[in-house]
């Protein structure tokens, strides 16, 4: 970690050329940035890799070892049913990974659509698109999703769109702003005079220049999805068993045994806690490098 | 800080009482704290099916006659005289005749007379002009054809043909007698009684009031200025209330052995009882959907089946194996181990299993090109568990279940409707009596028959053992009905659960039936000790 | 500015009705009305009685004229009957508002007593060891499940004091309100407060690098003057718009927080309503919660353009 001493001189951005120095001229300025970027990795690894690194089948039960304390079996201890905590986190890394990228995912593609159709085109379909933004943006996000996951009942893929719809409006309104000021650019009234048709030029020209904030916003979301989807299942909503999903781990049953066997209800929550703070740490520093305006 | 004091102060009395509770004579006055699992949809009794209404709403009430509240096991025999003072059969065993008590007063002053008995009943067999929103125990009164007032205080049912259990469903906390000059819907939002206490106020969420009923016919009682329940539905912040001193009581049957284990460790002083409520755990199979309309998979799933680890998980080993009525030796009426050992899937685990492979296996399934199918449950934390160890075990003879979580508003219409394969549901039984358990389960037309399991010579024999009055021949029958039913599979049990109440060492003359969860909270005679 | 605020009236006007719309038609597509409940509640399936209980309800009329009847009802005060306690819907909602409303504002207090300091040290002492330490303390709280942090902190009383604050009775006194209320307001606030003293931060850092503050430097004007009484005076807008916005998505903490502490608000109420398929219930509660967040938006509008004089509208 040495590298936190280095202070970045005009020298080292004439020398930032190749993709790799440029990665290490930021990493060198946002150490908080590489860690978060570190736990991401870790969470990525253990998602990919989950049969690997574990040797508990994570939904097995066992009614000789329930709620054993963290031992060297059981590194972080198991639960009522004799299912190995840590299996369950690592196997759940999968389940946040698939939430948290799904919902993010939609919800920029919706946003993006949404905020570039009314960036770009202007005139009533602007009025009718901010009117639906402002709507569902005036629903606190998780009473929005509540009512989406139940009406759209338990399963993976209907949590995925439940969370991802209350991330539409914030991401619509910033690429709507962020094209409002390229419509205005000359690149794009240049195009115009070639004579690209405009559509043409909302996806080639428009949409590209706003991937910078659009990254940034992903990062920012995919925090708040995995969060949601904690709150959804704690609520009893959510991803269903047995799939070993953080939020579930913490919900109902598990709370119950928060005074006799507390690992069940502390490392599922560290396991969010940690996942969702890499995202944040990642995200800060994508959005100082990425976005000048903001840039501190 | 106060709030410590407080805490201390309270255990200090409380270990204190504890020394000289044999000698004390019951004490009036206080108010009773307990929690309440969740708001209730409404406290008029005859409205509901759960005994989140019969806990806080029985107190409001009397019945004709009731189960002896001290007496753990209820039976016919532990029955005991309420609004009515006496009762007596007729020859035929075909009408029962109530003498009834003089000079109730209902809460709002009203006197009781026999014609609100006769209200009660138009109204559960939807006679009367006045109608319930929902009436769920109808077909308890099914071989009730008439009921006639003789005088004030008089009061006769007459039955279609014997059936010596219409007695047990009488003394059911679930049977209250309602008045007649208050409206059905009325009842729902400020039900009006005759009981020890009046209710006070239901508020969603926060809290349920009754009080003392001065004029009660009991005189002396209630002991308790009244009773509150507040309402908490988690489970940990309850247990953490009730060591925190902030309820006296924890809501009737709600402990698991997990937080009972935690309740004794933070207050040794703490009273708790773990007993069976007479509701079972059980697999249901579409009889009628392919390829589970064959009986060999069927027995391989029965096969499959260990009920000693499923006990263990989900119960940390306090249930019982049994059929379909609750077993000995609190139930009265369930399978005694020497027959149950002799059904299909409760004998030697491993050995069972190796059949049920080998059944498995003569069907075209194996580890690599396992069954696939989706086990449904209600989306509540007590089907859910127990249909994940039940996933886990399938997958012992190649059968690979996933879980599909049904929200909870659609549970029952979706099984009525037979749109599921495979299920796991919980049968709750209201009285321990098989009149109850077998019409509405197994018989071929009902419509809790979920399985549409169906044995026309089977029926016959409820029938016998419904108007029988000699109880052990009553019982034989009852036997090997049950016996019958689970060696065709028809609902496999999995296990009767038990669970736990615990009360502060004060809360005097407290009693928890052992064979019911829904009749034993008239709360009368008890008091606290401080 | 009138006929700006005019507009702007008139366009939270559609917003409300945008809400009220989608609301109602997101409620009738969830799966299970009331009627399916309690009789599923019942362990009933008569359908025909469920029919008989739909009618009474009025649930099979078409949902436009439900609609309707809703909203002629809304103009005249009437927010109908809860399906559930059969009480006015009104009559169920008030008393719980307040409950609320004390654990936002004890929420909000916290935030801004903790945000705004700390961020501006944060932002003075920027790439301090104290910056990293309070910028990690800050991302943090932005990571914590608000029930969780809720857990813990009711798992930690337990161990240390043996006593929690739980809601069982309705709090009498102020003192008494605080200590029930203070410890789920901070565990919610929690939250807020890191948001808060990030913006505060970053806001803070811009306006320290404009000419006005050099400026003021270069007159000699000492640290303490320009950070406190320039800069800080400057930056706090941007916060000034995040609290607001905050103070509308603080439902979401809220809930859940609710439920964990047993706090009979707002937020436990409207889960519990959607669960029964209370309608009038959660319509009315939903356009309360949205008519909140679309007037604090409106008032936050309003006081950006009294605080800033730069802005002008059009």
């Amino acid at each position: 970690m040495a590298s936190i001493d280095i202070v970045p001189g005009p020298a080292d951005i004439v020398r930032a050329e190749s993709v790799w120095s440029k990665i290490r001229y930021h990493a060198a300025a946002h150490p908080l940035g590489v860690v978060g970027a570190a736990i991401m990795a870790v969470f990525v690894f253990a998602a990919i890799f989950a049969d690997l690194i574990t040797s508990y089948d994570p939904i097995k039960t066992n009614s000789l070892i329930t709620l054993v304390q963290p031992s060297h079996a059981h590194w972080l201890g198991t639960d009522q049913m004799g299912r190995d905590i840590y299996s369950r986190i690592v196997y759940g890394a999968r389940i946040s990974l698939a939430v948290g990228l799904g919902s993010t995912f939609l919800g920029c593609v919706f946003g993006v659509a949404l905020g570039l159709a009314s960036g770009y085109i202007g005139g009533w379909v602007d009025l009718v698109i901010q009117r639906i933004v402002d709507v569902l943006q005036s629903v606190p996000l998780l009473v929005l999703a509540l009512v989406m996951a139940a009406a759209l009942g338990p399963a993976l893929d209907n949590t995925i769109l439940a969370i991802a719809i209350p991330l539409i409006p914030y991401t619509a309104r910033v690429i709507r702003s962020n094209t409002l000021t390229l419509r205005e650019q000359p690149f794009v009234e240049a195009a115009r005079a070639v004579g690209m048709s405009e559509f043409r030029i909302a996806v080639r020209h428009v949409l590209p220049n706003t991937l910078a904030p659009l990254i940034v916003i992903a990062t920012a979301q995919l925090g708040a999805a995995i969060l949601t989807e904690a709150s959804l299942s704690f609520l009893g909503l959510g991803v269903p068993e047995p799939h070993p999903s953080w939020g579930r781990m913490l919900s109902e049953s598990a709370a119950e045994y928060m005074h006799t066997a507390p690992w069940l209800v502390i490392f599922p929550g560290v396991a969010i806690s940690l996942a969702v703070f890499g995202t944040n740490l990642f995200g800060d520093a994508l959005r100082d490098i990425l976005d000048p305006r903001l840039r501190n | 800080m106060g709030t410590k004091f407080v805490a201390l102060a309270t255990a200090i009395l409380a270990s204190l009482t504890l020394c000289n509770a044999n000698a004390a004579e019951p004490k009036h006055g206080g108010i009773l704290k307990i929690y309440h699992r969740e708001t209730p949809p409404s406290l008029s009794i005859h409205e509901e099916a759960t005994f989140s209404v019969n806990a806080p709403a029985m107190a409001i009430f009397n019945n004709l006659i009731v189960y002896d509240q001290h007496k753990p096991q209820t039976s016919i025999d532990t029955i005991v005289p309420e609004l009515a003072t006496s009762w007596a059969w007729d020859k035929a065993n075909t009408a029962l005749t109530f003498k009834l008590r003089e000079g109730v007063k209902w809460h709002d002053g009203v006197p009781f007379t026999a014609k609100d008995v006769k209200c009660t009943f138009d109204l559960l067999q939807g006679k009367g002009q006045d109608k319930f929103r929902k009436n769920p125990r109808k077909d308890w009164y099914e071989f009730v054809s008439d009921v006639s007032t003789n005088g004030d205080f008089e009061v006769s049912f007459h039955l279609k043909r014997p059936q010596p259990s219409l007695l047990a469903m009488l003394a059911s906390g679930y049977t209250p007698i309602y008045p007649c000059h208050v409206p059905a819907a009325q009842m729902r939002t400020h039900p009006i009684g005759t009981g020890p206490f009046k209710f006070v106020e239901m508020k969603q969420n926060e809290s349920i009031k009754l009080v003392k009923n001065p004029d009660y016919w009991k005189k002396g009682l209630p002991y308790l200025d009244g009773i509150e329940y507040t309402i908490i539905k988690n489970r940990a912040t309850a247990v953490l209330a009730f060591v925190a001193g902030k309820v006296d009581m924890t809501f009737p049957t709600e402990m698991t052995v997990a937080l009972e284990k935690d309740i004794k460790s933070e207050d040794p002083t703490a009273i708790c009882e773990i007993k069976p409520i007479n509701v079972n755990t059980n697999l249901i199979v579409n009889l009628e959907a392919p390829p589970f309309n064959n009986w060999e998979l069927r027995k391989a799933m029965m096969l499959s089946l260990d009920r000693k680890a499923l006990i263990d998980i989900i119960l940390q080993g306090q249930g019982d194996q049994g059929g379909s009525l609750l077993p000995p030796p609190e139930g009265v009426w369930g399978l005694p181990p020497d027959i149950l050992k002799t059904i299909p899937g409760y004998g030697d685990v491993k050995k069972d299993r190796d059949e049920a492979r080998a059944i498995m296996t003569k069907l075209g399934y194996s580890a690599d090109k396992p069954l696939k199918i989706k086990v449904s449950t209600r989306n509540l934390a007590t089907y859910r568990d127990p249909a994940v160890v039940l996933i886990d075990q399938l997958k012992q003879i190649y059968i690979d279940a996933e879980l599909d979580p049904v929200e909870s508003s659609s549970w029952f219409a979706k099984v009525a409707r037979k749109d599921y394969s495979v299920g796991l549901n919980l049968t709750g039984n209201g009285i321990d009596d098989p009149d109850q358990a077998f019409y509405e389960n197994y018989s071929c037309g009902s419509e809790r028959n979920y399985t549409h399991y169906c044995n026309k010579d089977l029926e016959k024999l409820f029938d016998q053992q419904s108007a029988e009055t000699d109880l052990a021949k009553r019982k034989k029958l009852v036997w090997e009905i049950d016996k019958k039913i689970q060696e065709d599979g028809a609902r496999p049990i999995l296990f009767h659960a038990r669970t736990g109440t615990c009360w502060k060492p004060y809360v005097k003359n407290m009693t928890i039936e052992s064979n019911s969860a829904y009749n034993g909270y008239r709360y009368e005679d008890i008091w606290l000790d401080k | 500015m009138g006929s700006y605020l005019i507009r702007r009236f008139f366009l939270m006007l559609l917003t409300l009705f945008g809400i009220s719309v989608l609301v109602f038609t997101m409620l009738r597509v969830v799966p299970g009305n009331i009627a399916d409940i309690l009789f599923d509640a019942a362990g009933m399936i008569d359908t025909a009685e469920k029919g008989k209980l739909e009618t009474e309800l009025g649930l099979d009329k078409p949902i436009v004229v439900q609609y309707a009847h809703w909203i002629g009802g809304l103009a005249h005060g009437d927010l109908g009957y809860s399906y559930v306690s059969e009480k006015p819907a009104l009559q169920e909602i008030l008393p719980r508002i307040p409950i609320t409303a004390k654990l936002a504002g004890l929420a909000l207090t916290f935030a801004i007593l903790f945000g705004v300091p700390l961020g501006v040290i944060s932002a003075v002492k920027q790439n301090s060891g104290l910056d990293y330490v309070l910028r990690v303390i800050s991302l943090s709280g932005l990571s914590m499940p608000a029930f969780w942090l809720g857990l813990l902190i009711l798992m930690a009383f337990v161990k240390f004091f043996g006593t929690i604050p739980i809601y069982t009775d309705p709090p009498h006194g102020f003192w008494n309100n605080l200590w029930l209320y203070s410890v789920p307001a901070a565990a919610v606030g929690f939250r807020s407060s890191a948001l808060v003293m990030r913006l505060t931060r970053s806001s803070m850092l811009e306006v320290l690098r404009q000419d006005y503050i050099r400026t003021a430097r270069a007159k000699g004007a000492s640290d303490s003057t320009v950070n406190y009484h320039h800069a800080l005076r400057n930056a706090i807008l941007p916060v000034v718009t995040v609290i607001g916005l905050e103070a509308a998505f603080l439902m979401g903490g809220l809930i859940v927080t609710e439920t964990v502490f047993n706090i009979p608000g707002v937020g436990r109420f409207l889960v519990e309503a959607i669960r029964w398929r209370d309608y009038p219930i959660v319509q009315n509660l939903v356009m309360f919660i949205a008519v909140v967040a679309v007037s604090i938006n409106f008032l936050v509008d309003l006081l950006y353009a009294v605080l800033d004089p730069r802005i002008k509208y059009s």
